[in-house]
């Protein structure tokens, strides 16, 4: 009786679990994994156009990786995307923890700044996009503003400039997208039980102790999920660099990425270039190979330091 | 649950506190000033702009919105992009929230496998899949059809509503469930009515950090639809940057007609919407 | 009124040689697809007059985004769904859809015995010499000039190199900028090298290099490259950030005397600004009494997809595509060159054109180099940007385009 019931019971467990996943596993596989797993099988063969050719097994890695010029077009992206996971990580991310402290210490009109720091997050990036390279122009509002305040010197053309290209397109990214860890941050911050903090207070810490000490430490899991989220997002960053500066990742590959490269190799590039399915599939199995292997082992290896209170 | 409205982070010395307040004025500045430019360009002439971005427009100037309304089926865009997003955020919060619950509350051996697949869609470069996922979905009847791109934005918004939500629901209190189980209550009743309410602010994380995407994005619909009247608000408005290309003031007024909509639903709902996203939640 | 007797009487051919579905009662709606959304209201009345004359069929017009296109055409079309008649590119681009047999071959099927040799090569596929597609229109780089800033800094338009720069610096010193192109954008640097310098390689530098005597080391072509380069002080400030549009609304708005551009950009200056006057020449001769060269290529053409389930009235448009009767609808409502023997050009601008084009040299890069990875575009490209940033020379430009070719192209591998 007993061990039926329990069976019973187990069975009821299993078929609600079951219930709670299958639907989204269904459409994950209908619409991510099926047609994922025929397009990463494009790598291994050769195209003509949208038309497969022969197999040719990992001839097209072997090309992406190793061939000239495509060897260091790669290497070029994949460092940029480097940078700008790293730029991004320290500079939006920092200053996104700096704000969130800020709103949580709840200085007068905090509320307000809570609202306008969300903002530009909720515009389109084609809309941020364009704007911030009207923005950029050689005669645009940077310029006009620089000269306004007689830094002449400092007008310069920031989207043409290789040097300046690159941190133009992050800084624009920056702010479209700041307030999303700032009010993650910001969250994780509100959910630190008040004692500690009243506790430490009482101890006589001054900011940069309750931070160092306390805040820090305990928004762990708010820092591994903006971690991980700017790692995938930096090294799937597409759309802010092809509005800003086009496919081809201009001034001479300055801005160019992952994702840019890989769109304009698969599909071409109207004014420049055919597209290439099997060197762009090779490449989207090496970013996407890639991005796994280290996002998982990031997760595993953040979710281990988190402190559970 | 209530919002708690706390006092500040213990007692603050005024410099500091200054300091802060001099961070996020300098950081409100800077993230309405270039949105400001936006609207007031919308009322200039492109030569107007090109001379100086300074300096207040003549506000009764319509010209420029005129030119958009009467040339593109702005309305027309609108609404299809309203249903789209309206339609993939109902979808993967649904899906993803009932995933996540069964992979955080409860341990399984399958779970942790299956929270790596659900990651998996998170990093997978869907823009090469397109066209075995043109063949699929016209095999299905879906392609030049919203519904398709509903289906499609909900299994690109399910990884990181599931990856958002496991977080989220894994940092709750087991005593609370426990009891009620105790109290027999069923599996499903203590997920609806005593765990769900909690995870408001996670459930507009998840919503926001997806739905903007979604909104935003043109490269599905350019591909998937066909029909003007099925295109959504970002695929018409590339379409309309390079008719206007050289005319700022006319591609200011439309990019200040695409983001009113969402910014007003915004600013409307901000206070639920940051309160719920920061208060909180436990206790 | 030649015009429409021809057009009759290929249309009547037509419906001879086998049109039996046009004849039904029941009507048929073609679909047609295309890049040109701002060319919507032209083609509808072209297509209005099309359904008078062929009762029964209809074509619907949709059009796309333009940089998409090639990616929103090919994948519906691999799809299994897509238009009855697609507007199609040229080129290494037409290769990539009627290569794998999206296109139907045209040969036979319609009447383009009103098209040059060259108009329809560049609609072959290369692999079976067989026609895909019907040309629609060839596009000539040309130095668009405002002619009332000339005036202003007291410049006549001028024949050679030497007169070109000492113009330049007479513009520059009113306070004008003399050309307006910009190189943020990497497709610009292509156009200015075919607009602005062809004339120091011309048609037997192309002839070596379609025979595979010739590279891009060529000391002709590396010359050409050194005299782009002399023009970097003659760009608008900040050249390297001024983009496509930029350049255009300089021009337009009269801050920059030149543009170097295709014969595309006719119409849109008119509209942009009706009240600029602007006369186009070629690229300036190396010395006095050379020959001064356009360059010049085709858009692309009009084909029947292997999706269409209307294939006769499909070849009826197509049919009627070729006839000058359309080719002057095309030239009259859009300002396109129709590549069609007996189409008139009335346009004093556009008869011009016609005119440069017969000191011609192909755009070398799309017409010869844009087939296979990575294309003579994609190098030139980069490395003339590279080249005008200050960072690469004319010699290493030369090098590099000829050594990325090298990789596919036997011809250059030595």
């Amino acid at each position: 009786m007993a061990t039926s019931s329990m069976r019973r019971a187990r069975m009821m467990r299993r078929l609600w679990i079951a219930a709670l996943v299958a639907p989204g596993l269904l459409v994950m596989t209908f619409f991510v994994f099926v047609p994922i797993a025929s397009a990463l099988a494009y790598s291994v063969f050769e195209w003509e156009g949208l038309q497969r050719g022969a197999f040719v097994g990992l001839a097209n890695f072997a090309t992406v990786l190793f061939s000239e010029p495509y060897g260091s077009w790669t290497w070029n992206a994949f460092r940029h995307n480097v940078i700008v996971f790293v730029t991004i990580m320290v500079v939006q991310n920092g200053t996104a923890f700096l704000l969130a402290y800020a709103l949580f210490c709840q200085p007068w009109g905090h509320r307000f700044h809570q609202v306008t720091v969300f903002v530009p997050v909720i515009l389109s990036t084609v809309i941020v996009g364009f704007l911030w390279k009207l923005f950029y122009n050689p005669f645009g509002l940077v310029n006009q503003l620089l000269r306004a305040i007689g830094l002449d010197s400092l007008a310069i053309p920031w989207l043409g400039e290789p040097t300046t290209a690159l941190g133009a397109l992050i800084f624009a990214n920056t702010w479209h997208f700041i307030g999303f860890p700032t009010l993650i941050y910001l969250a994780g911050m509100q959910r630190i039980p008040r004692d500690l903090i009243d506790a430490a207070r009482m101890d006589g810490a001054g900011n940069w102790s309750l931070i160092r000490r306390i805040i820090w430490p305990l928004v762990a899991p708010a820092t591994t999920v903006v971690f991980v989220l700017t790692f995938i997002g930096s090294f799937n960053w597409f759309e802010m660099p092809f509005i800003m500066a086009g496919l081809d990742g201009s001034p001479f590959g300055a801005t160019d990425v992952l994702g840019l490269y890989f769109y304009r190799t698969a599909f071409g590039n109207q004014s420049s270039s055919l597209g290439d399915f099997g060197l762009g599939s090779a490449l989207a199995v090496l970013i996407f190979g890639f991005v796994l292997v280290m996002a998982t082992a990031w997760t595993l290896y953040l979710r281990r330091r988190e402190i559970e209170f | 649950m209530t919002a708690h409205r706390e006092q500040p982070a213990g007692r603050l010395g005024g410099s500091t506190l200054f300091w802060l307040q001099a961070l996020l004025i300098f950081n409100t500045v800077l993230m309405l000033y270039p949105i400001m430019v936006m609207v007031f360009s919308a009322f200039r002439s492109t030569r107007q702009i090109y001379s100086s971005s300074f300096g207040l427009p003549d506000f009764t100037n319509f010209a420029n919105f005129q030119r958009i309304l009467a040339d593109t089926e702005f309305l027309q865009y609108l609404a299809n992009s309203v249903i789209v997003t309206g339609g993939a955020v109902i979808g993967f919060l649904t899906f993803g929230t009932m995933a996540a619950y069964a992979l955080a509350r409860y341990q399984f051996r399958a779970g942790p496998l299956i929270l790596l697949v659900f990651l998996a869609g998170l990093m997978v470069p869907l823009k090469l899949a397109v066209i075995p996922l043109f063949v699929q979905l016209k095999a299905f009847g879906l392609i030049d059809t919203r519904l398709g791109l509903i289906g499609l934005y909900t299994a690109m918004g399910l990884p990181s509503t599931v990856f958002i939500m496991t977080g989220f629901l894994r940092t709750l209190p087991r005593d609370l469930e426990d009891s009620a189980r105790i109290d027999g209550a069923s599996e499903p009743r203590i997920m609806w009515s005593i765990m769900l309410p909690l995870t408001r602010p996670a459930l507009v994380i998840a919503a926001i950090y997806n739905a903007v995407p979604t909104w935003n994005d043109f490269f599905f619909p350019l591909v998937f639809i066909h029909t003007d009247d099925r295109k959504t608000l970002p695929q018409g408005l590339t379409t309309f940057m390079g008719e206007f290309s050289t005319d700022w003031g006319a591609l200011f007024a439309g990019l200040t007609l695409s983001a009113l909509p969402i910014t007003l639903v915004y600013i409307l709902l901000s206070r639920q919407f940051i309160s719920g996203m920061t208060s909180g939640a436990l206790k | 009124m030649r015009t429409t007797l021809v057009a009759a009487a290929t249309l009547a051919a037509t419906s001879i040689t086998g049109t039996a579905g046009i004849g039904m009662a029941s009507a048929q709606e073609l679909t047609f697809w295309t890049w040109r959304q701002e060319d919507r209201a032209a083609y509808e009345e072209i297509f209005a007059a099309f359904s008078e004359a062929n009762p029964g069929i209809t074509v619907a017009f949709e059009a796309f985004e333009p940089t998409q296109y090639q990616t929103i055409l090919s994948t519906a079309l691999a799809g299994g769904a897509g238009p009855d008649i697609a507007h199609v590119r040229a080129y290494g681009n037409l290769e990539a859809i009627a290569g794998p047999g999206y296109l139907r071959a045209l040969d036979g099927l319609v009447d383009v015995s009103g098209f040059s040799e060259l108009a329809l090569s560049a609609e072959t596929l290369r692999a079976d010499g067989q026609i895909y597609a019907v040309p629609f229109a060839s596009q000539t780089l040309v130095i668009y000039y405002n002619t009332a800033l000339f005036a202003e800094a007291g410049v006549e338009p001028p024949e050679t190199w030497e007169q070109f720069i000492a113009a330049c610096q007479a513009l520059a010193d009113a306070g004008i900028f003399p050309i307006a192109n910009g190189t943020a954008d990497a497709w610009q640097n292509e156009i200015m090298v075919g607009t602005l310098v062809p004339s120091f390689y011309g048609t037997d530098f192309e002839a070596d290099l379609v025979a595979g005597t010739a590279d891009f080391t060529d000391p002709r072509y590396v010359e050409a490259l050194a005299r782009l380069e002399e023009l970097k002080p003659f760009l608008p400030d900040g050249f390297t950030g001024i983009d496509y549009s930029t350049a255009q609304q300089l021009f337009i708005n009269e801050q920059a005397a030149m543009f170097a551009g295709g014969t595309w950009e006719i119409a849109n200056f008119r509209s942009q600004n009706p009240d600029l006057a602007f006369e186009i020449m070629p690229s300036p001769a190396p010395e006095a009494g050379a020959d001064r060269y356009v360059s010049t290529f085709f858009d692309g053409g009009f084909a029947l997809t292997s999706v269409s389930e209307q294939e006769e009235a499909g070849l009826a448009l197509l049919n009627y595509m070729a006839t000058p009767d359309f080719g002057n609808q095309l030239v009259s409502l859009l300002g396109n060159i129709s590549p069609i023997e007996g189409v008139e050009f009335t346009d004093p601008m556009i008869a011009e054109v016609a005119a440069l084009n017969q000191t011609a040299v192909s755009y070398l890069m799309l017409v010869h180099f844009r087939y296979e990875e990575p294309s003579g575009s994609v190098l030139l490209q980069q490395a003339v940007q590279r080249m005008m940033a200050g960072e690469a020379t004319p010699e290493e430009v030369g090098r590099n385009v000829t050594e990325g070719i090298a990789t596919y192209h036997a011809p250059f591998q030595n």
